[in-house]
């Protein structure tokens, strides 16, 4: 990786950490939803650092563009200044999490820079290389590795979103319909949509 | 084409059944009563057929390239298609029983359900970490809405959004712990990667790693101690068929694709080592579960929390055999390693065939209004309903471990199968003996209330529903209780037939 590239992982990187930490002690929602933005685009960073250039804009489309937008739109519909009711936690059992945290962070920080294995080169193109070595993280060679490598797999998740889809209006109509099918009134617009 | 719908009809029958039932609660007119769960039944009927058929048959041709890395069609994965389906074909029924008296029946529970058993049979068929991925979640996320299901009760809501954290906390474990494996390896094929492990190339730090991460994603999965937090909050809250289902595909599949995992990717030298890499893992694990599941089982007043109690001791039973064949696997003994993984295998089975007759006796035991919650609500009860009582003592006993049932031949099986590894095993073994007789002291406690205690004058009785789903349900499976039981010889050659093709 070359030094522009290594910035851009330890500055995104960096800021990955910081934002993903505000994101869970925020105590206002929507600052916690704006640190999961600034997250979400420093982790594009680190896809760029890898040249995993439509993995990143994928990650700002979907992510940034759409999630993002719908957890502000969903606090501001509850109100911004909605605060949780925190039940004051006894003192031992923050201590006992803020060592298990530490204690498996350490293990995993100390396996994960200890580490011997040979690292996998990310393809360079060298100048006056063909226009099919470019390609490598665009959109040509996600598509042909997700549509012909892992068709099966991908196949798979179109049965994962229809579970989750059908799960959701199980769950939904529980509260909102009477339970007997005899008893539902003529269907509104909001139920037929 | 042809060839994998054929190759795979178990899966291919479980979706044309979901896509069957999503189309005909669509397209009824309303008030109309659809028996969604017969239909149901008989896709889950069908599937089991496909795989019996598939495994007489015998097939052992290749599979399309496009196809091979990521879903195998072996004699071990058609067995366990067989026993999903078989145990989605009876909880297909409990819920049109249960779910009808309780007046909660919708369509979508019965689209969810198969596409969660899909889900769960995807996983017993997956030959590399994506398409385990994907399966685990598939059948996480429509048991997640399964235990979600009974929204009018708290408690039922309460336990699944505890199941939906914690489990989504476990899948990131698990997938952490795949990336790791994938980062030491550069290989996601299960084989390819155990190929990677013994050559040398790989990184045995980062597997080490990954591999305590994986077992402790499905350790959630199952429902083992430390693991369990979540379980008898979730068998407690959820709607009764949903328990049932949840009891036994859900550890069925998991279970099964634990053992993939294990024994096809991870049996490096150093990574399948008996005193350094999982099996000692694993090996805590069945100790610590079976002593708390056991000693939790004890002390409970509701029916349903000390069954989810149970059946964590019974996911310690079971690792018992997966220690059994680690241990013979490191010493070489491919005979003893596959009888152990073939009692793990009928244990699976008895354990579905038991688990599904007590859930089926506890939900005719009670109606809307009057169900069974606690052992007061059961006193009495094999004297006022006597039939009630017989199923309910048979699937008890079978949890025990009494013969002639099921329970017996697979608790005899599994622990015989640690005895033949050799001394090493034995004290694993007394323990768990041990503490299956701690267990039978609470199923014991079942049998007495309902027979020889008598509820008091003004206490609330539980009526009886009355339904021929249920009673299919109960009688199918009453019958495998007695068939594991009493004649397991050709379940016994099935499941060493499976051992030995993995």
């Amino acid at each position: 990786m070359n030094t522009s590239g290594l910035m851009l992982f330890w500055v995104s990187a960096a800021v990955a950490l910081g934002s993903a930490v505000g994101t869970i002690s925020m105590r206002n929602p929507l600052r916690a939803a704006v640190s999961l933005l600034i997250h979400i685009l420093s982790l594009c960073g680190i896809y760029l650092s890898l040249k995993a250039h439509l993995l990143a804009t994928i990650q700002v489309l979907v992510y940034a563009g759409a999630v993002v937008v719908l957890f502000i739109f969903v606090i501001m519909l509850i109100g911004p200044t909605a605060n949780e009711q925190r039940a004051p936690r006894a003192v031992g059992t923050r201590i006992l999490g803020a060592v298990g945290a530490l204690l498996s962070t350490s293990v995993l920080a100390f396996t994960l820079v200890r580490h011997d294995a040979q690292l996998l080169p990310i393809p360079q193109c060298p100048p006056g290389a063909g226009a099919e070595c470019g390609q490598f993280g665009g959109v040509t060679a996600v598509g042909a590795e997700l549509y012909l490598g892992s068709m099966v797999p991908f196949e798979l998740v179109s049965i994962l979103l229809t579970v989750a889809i059908v799960g959701a209006i199980a769950v939904a109509k529980g509260k909102t319909t009477a339970t007997s099918p005899k008893n539902e009134g003529p269907t509104t617009p909001e139920g037929a949509a | 084409m042809l060839d994998l719908i054929i190759r795979f009809s178990p899966l291919v029958l479980v979706l044309v059944g979901a896509a069957a039932v999503m189309l005909a609660d669509a397209f009824s007119d309303k008030g109309q009563s659809n028996d969604l769960s017969t239909v149901t039944f008989w896709a889950f009927v069908g599937a089991s057929g496909g795989a019996i058929g598939l495994w007489v048959q015998g097939d052992t041709m290749a599979l399309h390239p496009l196809v091979a890395p990521f879903l195998a069609a072996d004699p071990m994965a058609l067995l366990l298609d067989a026993v999903i389906a078989g145990a989605g074909a009876i909880t297909a029924l409990l819920a049109g029983a249960y779910l009808r008296e309780h007046q909660m029946e919708r369509g979508e529970y019965y689209v969810v359900m198969l596409l969660a058993a899909f889900g769960a049979m995807v996983l017993v068929h997956s030959t590399h970490l994506l398409s385990v991925f994907v399966g685990l979640e598939t059948m996480s996320l429509g048991v997640y809405s399964l235990a979600a299901f009974r929204r009018t009760s708290p408690r039922s809501v309460e336990g699944a959004m505890k199941y939906f954290l914690l489990g989504s906390f476990a899948a990131a474990l698990l997938l952490f712990g795949m990336a790791l494996l994938y980062g030491a390896t550069g290989e996601m094929e299960l084989a390819a990667i155990a190929t990677a492990l013994v050559e040398g190339s790989a990184h045995n730090t980062l597997a080490l790693l990954g591999t305590a991460l994986i077992t402790a994603g499905l350790a959630f999965k199952v429902g083992a101690v430390p693991f369990h937090m979540w379980s008898p909050d979730v068998y407690e809250g959820a709607a009764t068929s949903v328990t049932a289902f949840m009891a036994v595909v859900v550890k069925v599949a998991a279970f099964t694709v634990w053992v993939r995992i294990a024994v096809v990717a991870l049996s490096a030298a150093n990574l399948a080592d008996p005193f350094s890499g999982w099996p000692p893992l694993v090996m805590g694990l069945a100790v610590a579960s079976m002593l708390v599941g056991n000693l939790s089982a004890l002390v409970q007043t509701n029916v349903k929390r000390m069954l989810a109690y149970s059946s964590i001791a019974h996911a310690g039973y079971i690792m018992v055999g997966f220690v059994a064949y680690a241990h013979s696997a490191a010493g070489g003994d491919e005979g003893a390693g596959d009888q152990a993984l073939s009692a793990m295998l009928l244990y699976l089975a008895s354990y579905a065939a038991s688990s599904l007759l007590v859930f089926g006796s506890l939900i005719w035991a009670g109606s809307k209004g009057k169900e069974v919650v606690s052992y007061e609500d059961l006193k009495g009860l094999g004297r006022r309903h006597p039939w009630i009582g017989v199923a309910m003592m048979v699937g008890a006993l079978s949890l025990m471990g009494f013969p002639p049932t099921a329970g017996f031949i697979g608790k005899y099986y599994l622990f015989q199968s640690a005895v033949n590894v050799g001394d090493g095993l034995i004290p694993l073994v007394i323990f768990a003996v041990l503490a299956s007789a701690v267990g039978a002291f609470y199923y014991l406690k079942l049998i007495v209330v309902m027979y020889m205690e008598d509820q008091e004058q003004e206490a609330a009785q539980a009526v009886p529903m009355r339904s021929v789903h249920l009673w299919a349900a109960i009688g199918l499976a009453a019958y495998f209780v007695f068939r594991i039981g009493i004649a397991p010889g050709n379940y016994m050659e099935i499941a060493i037939g499976a051992a030995r093709a993995l």
